[in-house]
């Protein structure tokens, strides 16, 4: 008697564990990526052309890294964290594998951009990512009532007191350095020069605190402070300057003095990614130049799809130019890949300017 | 008989089977696991050594325990806003009200619950913020001249914290204070008594189960919140929860993270074994 | 100490109504009680009474007949949509309960379970201002009077039934009410413990000298403490008067029938002479009777007959007896219980069962079921009443 029972509640928990295990039937690629990076339509063209289902997860860099460390790189097929991010996060957690480049179609990507991200995203001598959208991050100013901030230090400025946002993230302090006049990507390798400059930032900051409205966190939250005018200059990203700019043309994106700082969002397979060839798919369907021009109408940034410019909206491509004189083009600077140790740094800095009074 | 009581025992097992494995699976495990993520320190990508630093950490890094002090005491005095509000209240909804319109009322209080944390916060951010509900209707009616931002300070996360604790105050309230027979509130005042005396004397010292009970659960939600100081306190948010979060998810540091949740765990208990203390109130009795 | 003696032994030792009396040798008046609810239910219904200093006064009832109500409102927890309460001679109307010189013992008592046995009965004393150590010397002194000295320090849980009891009684007591109501505080109590309290509480009573009003649903209660009974239908005092009276001079079927155990039977008047009344039950029995209080018949009037098991005379087998109202049964069953054992028969004639005291004599010890008993009552003590319809 006793045991047929015990033996019946172990077919019983068997079963339900078969059941909680069997995969889906169709099959599916799941994507973790950014919010605009993967929109409804091309998820549905891709469907309807592979029979192949998509489900997007939207995150952001630190999301995405934790997400894959806590599953130990599955979960997912495909992520799309920034160039500059993945070596440390392999050498620290070996959550992605190297990308196979003989399955891409190199001929649809900027040839210079996909060096560089090759170059970037080079570890142990294998590469673990390609590119896909790039953009800058900058200042969003309301030229009408912040007129006068035009580098990252003019948020300090009495005359935008109260009226200024910008994120407790590491773009800000490399932001803030450089209008400091530091090189921080040049003391990238020197722990004792980049905790220099940092404590330079720290004290700024700290400074500038009364200044600030909030630190935004979702771009979302931030359109919305500049939109209801809460906010006349923020540290932003380039697409949210110009997506305000569409409603209200004295808002826009401002190329700071000392230079916008340029990111590039990749492809990157997980070490533990079930479905690979879904994930190579996608990333050869979305850099045909039509969709990249699709997925640039909906994340607001240009893609590193060849000739992908040619079908992307004038209103964007004008907002372009305006923000992008060539001569701050030239001065975009570039992230190069995050040494260890370097976000520790960080990391203490801003919990100190966040809890300064 | 002899042949009743193991097919009885086994019976029992199968029943607690699942809260056991819940239990281990859920609550004991994961906290096992972090208690020995807690106690180790990278030395360099990928390895990792045995050390206590992450503790040190919390005690001589000022920043660290002074967020947890402030996380402590706010909790401490939105526990106790709470209470004051949710008394009144919760009396009103067991003792003066009958029938269907009790339900109701007790019902009216349960509906913001409705939706979620995240939509109520929100709410709150329509209504506090420099352009929103609050302060347009103070420019209309003439007693500002300015726009007014609510949000974005120790008061607006309070509002919030208290608001979002309110339910888990007010249904162990009701339920103590609803158990309450009349006829001890009745004797207190035939045998001589006020309104403030009753209340003291009587209604009170046997509502003090609900009272704690609903005290140590909103304080124990207020200091594990995350989402409501986030969003309402802005750039002085400054959470004990939210140093954790960063821990974990910006700054990939997931053994200080663990300490710091460990750490978590033992203080906050510890802050409601002293607050049992000087109420002479027993958990079991409490929670019971 | 305004009374020594005890109702046992003599019931008529207690001032009755005296209308030459003023209101102050009154320790509760009531005049003209109304209390109508808000759905246009009246619970008390014009009730006046006046309890004399010092008794013992029941308020007698079945279930729902408004006696909570009328005792909420002497204690003040309710309004009289109209009428007027006095204390002593001074209207306390719109006096609330925490003002009134009345103290309430509650049907559940009410001991608070958060306080000690001492702090309860101190409960009072403190609302009152009084001095802490006199505080600590009354709690002792009420504690001694009700036979628990040694209980100050319990906690209410580990009190018995009757001593639970005592305390709520001491708690009011210790404040020295002019009144002190009781709402069926035995209620709660098992039968034995009840039998037991129901002396103890008169006992009490005497000792204290206090006013209490007494409210039950329990008729022996009722008999055994009261000075006065005042016996409560629908609202309205029925009869107010000594158990004495009321057993044995019921007012009406109601009282006849709710006061005290009785055998009953439906029927109609045959005739009347001056030896009394013949009538004729429903079932076809032919019995003599009287007329209640305050009744008379026409011949032909539909009326309630009610005879006490205790009247009934037992003869075993076939008998002859004096009484006007003979009845030959067999017996049903043997209901022992000591000296008040009872025997349950059956009438073959009308097929009625009928209850009868058991005799205590050693010549009904063997009794056994289905054996011939002869039955008979007087006249007097065949009680008829008027039914209506
Ligand atoms: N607050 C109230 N509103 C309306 N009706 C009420 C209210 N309180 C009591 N009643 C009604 O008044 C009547 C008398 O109630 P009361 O409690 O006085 O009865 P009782 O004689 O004490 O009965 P019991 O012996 O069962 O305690 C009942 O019919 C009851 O339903
Ligand atoms: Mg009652």
């Amino acid at each position: 008697m006793k045991k047929t029972m015990t033996k019946t509640a172990l077919c019983a928990l068997a079963a339900s564990l078969t059941f909680a295990a069997l995969p889906a039937q169709a099959e599916t690629l799941r994507i973790l990526t950014w919010g605009g990076y993967a929109p409804d339509n091309v998820v549905e063209m891709f469907e309807q052309q592979t029979g192949i289902d998509v489900e997007v997860t939207k995150s952001n860099n630190e999301g995405m890294i934790s997400k894959l460390r806590a599953t130990r790189g599955g979960g997912f097929d495909l992520v799309q964290p920034s160039q500059d991010r993945i070596v440390s996060a392999q050498a620290d957690f070996n959550i992605y594998k190297p990308i196979d480049l003989s399955k891409i179609d190199a001929s649809q990507m900027i040839g210079s951009m996909l060096d560089a991200t090759k170059k970037s995203t080079t570890f142990e001598g294998a590469v673990y990512g390609v590119p896909h959208v790039w953009g800058t991050s900058g200042l969003v100013v309301n030229r009408d009532k912040a007129g006068s901030v035009k580098d990252y230090t003019d948020l300090c400025n009495a005359d935008v007191a109260g009226k200024v946002s910008y994120r407790l993230k590491r773009p800000t302090l490399i932001g803030f350095a450089f209008a400091m006049g530091e090189d921080p990507f040049a003391a990238y390798g020197d722990v004792a020069k980049y905790t220099q400059i940092m404590d330079k930032v720290e004290k700024k900051l700290i400074s500038c605190k009364a200044n600030v409205k909030t630190y935004w966190e979702g771009g979302d939250a931030l359109i919305n402070l500049v939109r209801s005018g809460e906010v006349n200059a923020a540290m932003a990203w380039d697409a949210a300057g110009w997506k305000l700019n569409n409603e209200n043309k004295a808002i826009t994106f401002v190329s700071p003095k000392s230079g916008a700082l340029g990111w590039i969002d990749t492809f990157a397979i997980p070490r533990k990614a079930d479905n690979e060839a879904a994930a190579y798919q996608w990333i050869n369907f979305v850099m045909q130049p039509k969709i990249a021009a699709m997925i640039t109408e909906a994340a607001g940034n240009f893609t590193a799809s060849q000739g992908a410019d040619a079908y992307v909206n004038d209103t964007l491509k004008a907002q372009y130019q305006e923000s992008f004189p060539p001569a701050d083009v030239d001065n975009i600077k570039w992230y190069p890949p995050v040494p260890a140790g370097l976000e520790e740094i960080e990391g203490k800095v801003l919990d100190r300017v966040k809890a300064a009074g | 008989m002899s042949l009743r009581t193991p097919k009885l025992r086994l019976g029992l097992l199968l029943l607690l089977t699942p809260m056991l494995l819940w239990l281990l699976l859920l609550i004991i495990l994961p906290h096992v696991n972090m208690a020995i993520i807690s106690l180790s320190e990278r030395v360099s990508a990928g390895e990792y050594a045995f050390s206590l630093s992450n503790y040190a950490e919390f005690f001589t890094e000022s920043l660290y325990w002074n967020t947890f002090l402030r996380t402590a005491t706010m909790s401490i005095l939105v526990t106790f806003l709470t209470l004051i509000i949710a008394f009144p209240v919760s009396y009103y909804i067991a003792k003066m009200l009958r029938g269907r319109t009790k339900g109701l009322v007790f019902a009216l209080c349960l509906i913001p619950f409705w939706v979620s944390e995240l939509v109520r916060t929100y709410g709150w951010m329509i209504l506090l913020r420099e352009t929103g509900v609050v302060s347009s209707s103070l420019q209309w009616l003439g007693l500002t001249d300015g726009p007014i931002e609510f949000l974005y300070n120790d008061a607006a996360i309070i509002v919030g914290l208290v608001y979002t604790s309110m339910l888990f105050m007010v249904v162990p309230l009701t339920t103590t204070l609803d158990s309450l027979d009349d006829s001890y509130i009745e004797a207190g005042y035939d045998l001589g008594g006020n309104g403030f005396t009753v209340m003291r004397e009587v209604v009170i010292p046997h509502a003090m189960p609900g009272i704690v009970s609903g005290c140590i659960v909103v304080f124990m939600l207020t200091l594990g919140n995350y989402l409501t100081p986030a969003l309402l306190g802005g750039k002085d948010s400054l959470w004990f929860t939210e140093q954790i979060f960063t821990q974990f998810i910006t700054r990939f540091n997931w053994e200080q993270g663990s300490a710091f949740g460990i750490l978590l765990l033992f203080l906050s208990s510890f802050i409601v074994w002293l607050g049992l203390k000087l109420s002479r109130q027993s958990f079991t009795r409490v929670m019971s | 100490m305004t009374n020594s003696s005890s109702i046992i032994t003599d019931v008529n030792a207690h001032p009755t109504q005296d209308s030459s009396a003023g209101p102050d040798t009154y320790d509760l008046e009531c005049r003209n009680i109304l209390k109508t609810f808000d759905g246009g239910f009246t619970a008390v219904d014009n009730v006046s009474f006046q309890i004399p200093k010092g008794s013992f006064f029941s308020i007698l009832g079945p279930s729902g007949c408004g006696k909570t109500t009328l005792l909420r409102m002497l204690a003040g927890f309710e309004k009289p949509t109209s009428g007027d309460i006095f204390i002593k001679g001074q209207s306390v109307t719109n006096t609330p309960p925490n003002k009134r010189p009345v103290n309430m013992v509650f049907q559940h008592l009410a001991l608070f379970p958060t306080m000690t046995v001492a702090e309860n009965i101190a409960y009072g004393l403190r609302q009152r201002k009084v001095a802490k150590h006199e505080i600590g010397d009354r709690v002792k002194g009420v504690l001694q009077r009700v036979g628990l000295p040694d209980s100050g320090n319990k906690n209410i849980a580990q009190l018995s039934g009757g001593q639970k009891q005592r305390i709520a009684i001491a708690r009011c007591l210790v404040l020295n009410p002019d009144v002190l109501l009781l709402d069926e505080p035995l209620g709660a109590l098992d039968l034995k413990l009840r039998e037991h309290m129901k002396i103890e509480l008169k006992q009490l009573q005497e000792e204290f000298g206090t006013t209490f009003v007494y409210i039950t649903h329990d008729q022996s209660e009722a008999l055994v403490m009261s000075d006065q009974v005042a016996v409560m239908n629908h609202g309205a005092f029925v009869q107010q008067g000594t158990p004495h009276d009321l057993y044995y001079h019921p007012k009406d079927a109601f009282v006849a029938g709710f006061v005290g155990e009785s055998n009953r039977w439906m029927g109609r008047i045959s005739s009347q002479s001056a030896n009394g009344l013949e009538i004729t039950t429903d079932s076809g029995l032919g019995l003599h009777g009287v007329s209640g209080e305050n009744q008379s018949f026409n011949n032909g009037d539909k009326v309630e007959i009610f005879v006490r098991p205790e009247a009934i005379s037992l003869v075993r087998g076939q008998g002859d007896s004096n009484n006007s109202n003979q009845l030959a049964c067999h017996v049903v069953n043997v209901l022992f219980d000591g000296a008040k054992s009872q025997i349950l028969v059956k009438d073959p004639q009308s097929n009625g069962e009928v209850t009868v005291s058991m005799p205590q004599t050693a010549d009904f010890e063997n009794l056994r079921k289905g054996e011939l008993l002869s039955l008979s009552w007087t006249t007097e003590q065949t009680r008829c009443y008027r039914v209506e319809g």
